[in-house]
């Protein structure tokens, strides 16, 4: 899977739990400052990338990535 | 709050607050902002950031309140903004909710906004470790850059109950009534728990802050602002760590002095890690930071008190009530028992229990039946009713020698609880004096006591409360009156104790060269001399006169009877010879590595009282003095004071008066008085020297020999510590 594809999916599935539109979304969104992620959506939107992507992730790793960018990387690095 | 109050493109309620006084001051962006952001606000009710929006809308809020929830189109129905730089009007203050890792965010946005006056509510700072610290130096250094006055990190919020404003701007459930106490509080917790407590006392609040680590506003700018606000009359704080001691004194005195002057009763708790076992000197194993924070406080003119109930038990006193002229307390009972415990307790306490004038003995007696306790506390007897009551209270209150006046109630089958209330609160509406009240019991007493709670008699559950809460009051007219003189240096020989110091290595200065800096700062320091031979010792015991004491003298040699390095009493050249042969014998098998630098002769001290006089170095009041009775009064009963140096005469003079063994130094039990001025002027000279020189880490003059009045008194043993 290209990275572009796992951006598009990860854009899509943060949509999706956070109810934000496309466009506010940028790699460099924060998912709580720039997203209003409250702390159980970042919960929720870990299960949600893993469910996506059909991976599993540490979660405490997952938690500490807080931008979309970020999780674009980590989930990447997971489906290659 | 309803939908129908908002407006424009925040939530709006009026016209917008005004502010408490006529000039703006710095911290009336942070309890009467025109406009406020909630930045981090989530839909979700029940959480901290939604239910500080809510709050906020729900108090009454006479501005406008514009929440930031990124994502969000409204929160309760008020139009939501992404980002607080995407608010088009002007926004006084910010209550930022967001997770402790992105605040620095929006408290940076707060800054390019304009936002001067900031509420962090979020915690995950300075409280949790050092990468918590270090976000909060952040913040810091933000509210630096902009100049933004900042309340937080981890706090509760800030409440304003002035109508005029009518903020809630925290997570506490319900805003307080309004009234004319503030309270500051380190501890978020705690401030839910006292406003449920005084919700049910009818307590109301003027401000309400949570200041959580204080970061950027404490304490001690809140006194200042509290100070010039004409809706306080009393100031509470609950304390668990003081930064900055002779800050707080300086601020402290002015608010609790003068013109305005308003008491501030405290609660400290919590110590710092610099506690006495990390201390190696006696007067560091003795102060910790509490002892300290005693001193402080006393300095400052702050009561300190132990509980949330003696906090507000005396706050109710001082807001509700005048100030007595004096400490004359009249007692009207109509139950014996309870009368002679209140007498015993404000008697214990320092309060006195006056006779009657004769007028008021008439009084008493025509208006009381023969069976009655017509002098002081007057016992109106059990079958009482409200007529009896009312006689009573207003003699005591009309005799001369009554400052204030204690009504203790029974409820027995006749007693008109409710009539006695009412005629206790028409009496209390014509007389400039002080009333208490403790309606003892509950169930049956609780109309009587919800009568005076309005009428703003304070009420009390035991009379030994209603005691303990006028002492308070007295201790505030005493502080008031009490003469507060500057300190002034003293003419010392500073040059001559620096060549010392500046040439010492760290640690403890050799016996010599502590003394010889004592003497520089003018302490009684007997004569002496390092004697290198025995034949030196014998011709200065000579030439001083007999008896003489030798010491050891060994930067190795920390305690000298370790190594039996003390020989009092010599009275004859031979004794000398010999006992400066055996030391010497001695030094060299009990620690044959300590390098002498000779012996120590000078006379012996004759008899008087051994006092400590300690100074030390504390990391957060810097050196801090020590004063205290030798022997078993030091060791067991740590029968000590304190005080910030450098001292002026009435502190010394306080500290020396506040130790329990005092009397003994005034001549108790037969003995000879001390020359008391004598150890103040030591105490005094003590504390210039260590403000004087920072490199003195700990000094005990351990013992100081207080001799006979006007004899001075002489230093018998001293020790320097000093660092790198």
């Amino acid at each position: 899977m290209d990275r572009s594809e796992v951006e598009q999916r990860v854009v899509k599935v943060t949509c999706k739990v956070l109810g934000v539109d496309p466009e506010m979304v940028e790699p460099e969104s924060h998912f709580v400052f720039d997203l209003g992620a409250e702390s159980t959506q970042s919960i929720e939107l870990v299960a949600a990338f893993e469910e996506e992507f059909g991976i599993e992730m540490d979660e405490d790793a997952a938690l500490a990535v807080d931008t979309v960018g970020g999780a674009v990387d980590f989930i990447g690095a997971l489906v290659e | 709050m309803t939908d129908s109050s908002l407006k424009g493109t925040g939530a709006s309620a009026g016209s917008g607050p005004r502010p408490s006084t006529p000039a703006r001051h710095r911290l009336d962006g942070l309890f009467c902002p025109e406009s406020i952001a909630v930045a981090g606000v989530v839909p979700t009710p029940g959480t901290v950031p939604y239910d500080i929006f809510y709050n906020i809308l729900a108090s009454g809020y006479r501005g406008t309140v514009y929440p930031v929830a990124p994502g969000k189109r409204s929160i309760c129905a008020v139009r939501a903004y992404r980002y607080v730089v995407d608010i088009p009007d002007e926004v006084e203050q910010a209550v930022i909710v967001f997770p402790a890792n992105v605040v620095e965010r929006a408290l940076k946005q707060c800054g390019e906004k304009g936002v001067k006056s900031v509420i962090v509510i979020s915690a995950g700072f300075r409280e949790v470790g050092p990468k918590g610290a270090e976000r909060e130096l952040k913040l810091k250094e933000i509210c630096q850059e902009y100049g933004i006055a900042m309340v937080g990190p981890n706090c509760l919020g800030l409440i304003n109950t002035d109508p005029n404003v009518q903020l809630n701007a925290s997570f506490a459930r319900k805003m307080p009534d309004h009234g004319r106490i503030a309270f500051l509080s380190q501890s978020g917790a705690l401030c839910t728990a006292v406003l449920d407590y005084a919700r049910e006392k009818g307590i109301g609040f003027s401000k309400f802050v949570s200041f959580g680590n204080k970061a950027g506003v404490t304490e001690i700018e809140l006194f200042e602002y509290l100070h010039q606000d004409p809706q306080t009359d009393v100031i509470l704080l609950y304390l668990e760590e003081l930064r900055d001691g002779r800050a707080l004194i300086e601020m402290a005195r002015r608010v609790t002095r003068g013109e305005g002057a308003k008491p501030i009763l405290a609660i400290k708790s919590g110590r710092t890690p610099q506690g006495a076992d990390a201390a190696s000197s006696h007067t560091g194993s003795l102060a910790g930071e509490d002892a300290i924070c005693d001193a402080v406080f006393e300095e400052a003119g702050i009561i300190r008190v132990n509980s949330i109930e003696e906090l507000f038990n005396s706050a109710i006193m001082y807001a509700y009530q005048p100030l007595p002229q004096g400490d004359r307390l009249a007692i009207v009972t109509n139950a014996g028992g309870p009368g002679v415990m209140a007498t015993d307790a404000a008697v214990r306490l320092g309060l006195t229990i006056p006779r009657f004038d004769s007028t008021t003995t008439e009084r008493l007696r025509k208006a009381l039946p023969a069976a009655a306790n017509m002098k002081n506390p007057v016992d109106v007897i059990g079958d009482a009713r409200a007529d009896r009551y009312t006689a009573a209270l207003g003699a005591v209150l009309d005799d001369p020698n009554v400052d204030q006046a204690l009504v203790i109630l029974t409820p027995q089958s006749m007693t008109d609880i409710e009539s006695i209330a009412r005629g206790i609160c028409a009496i209390h509406r014509e007389t400039a004096k002080p009333i208490a009240c403790s309606f003892m019991g509950a169930a049956d007493v609780q109309p009587g006591i919800d009568l005076l709670q309005q009428a703003r008699i304070p009420h009390y559950i035991l009379p030994e409360w209603a005691c303990a809460a006028m002492t308070d009051v007295q201790r505030m007219r005493q502080w008031r009156r009490q003469s507060l003189d500057e300190v002034e240096r003293v003419p010392v020989d500073e040059t001559a104790a620096r060549a010392i110091i500046d040439a010492a290595p760290p640690g403890y200065l050799p016996e010599d060269q502590a003394l010889a800096v004592l003497e520089a700062y003018g302490l009684p320091v007997p004569r002496y001399k390092l004697c290198r031979t025995a034949d030196e010792a014998v011709a200065f015991a000579e030439e001083i006169g007999y008896p003489v004491v030798l010491r050891v003298v060994s930067p190795q040699v920390v305690h000298k009877s370790e190594v039996k390095g003390v020989t009092l009493n010599l009275t004859k050249a031979d004794s000398v010879l010999g006992a400066f042969e055996r030391m010497l014998r001695q030094l060299r098998e009990l620690a044959p590595e300590a390098e002498l630098h000779g012996m120590l002769v000078r006379p012996m001290i004759p008899d008087g009282y051994e006092v400590i006089l300690g100074a030390e170095r504390d990391p957060v009041f810097g050196p801090t003095l020590m004063f205290g009775l030798g022997g078993i009064y030091v060791s067991l009963f740590k029968d000590v004071t304190f005080g910030l140096a450098p001292i002026s005469r009435a502190t010394a003079s306080r500290m020396v008066r506040r130790v329990t063994a005092y009397r003994l130094l005034e001549g108790a039990r037969g003995g000879p008085a001390a020359d008391v001025a004598s150890i103040e002027e030591s105490l005094v000279r003590l504390g210039q020297l260590v403000a004087d020189f920072q490199r003195i880490t700990e000094l005990d003059v351990n013992p100081l020999i207080a001799l006979a009045a006007d004899k001075g008194n002489a230093v018998a043993d001293v020790r320097i510590r000093l660092s790198e």
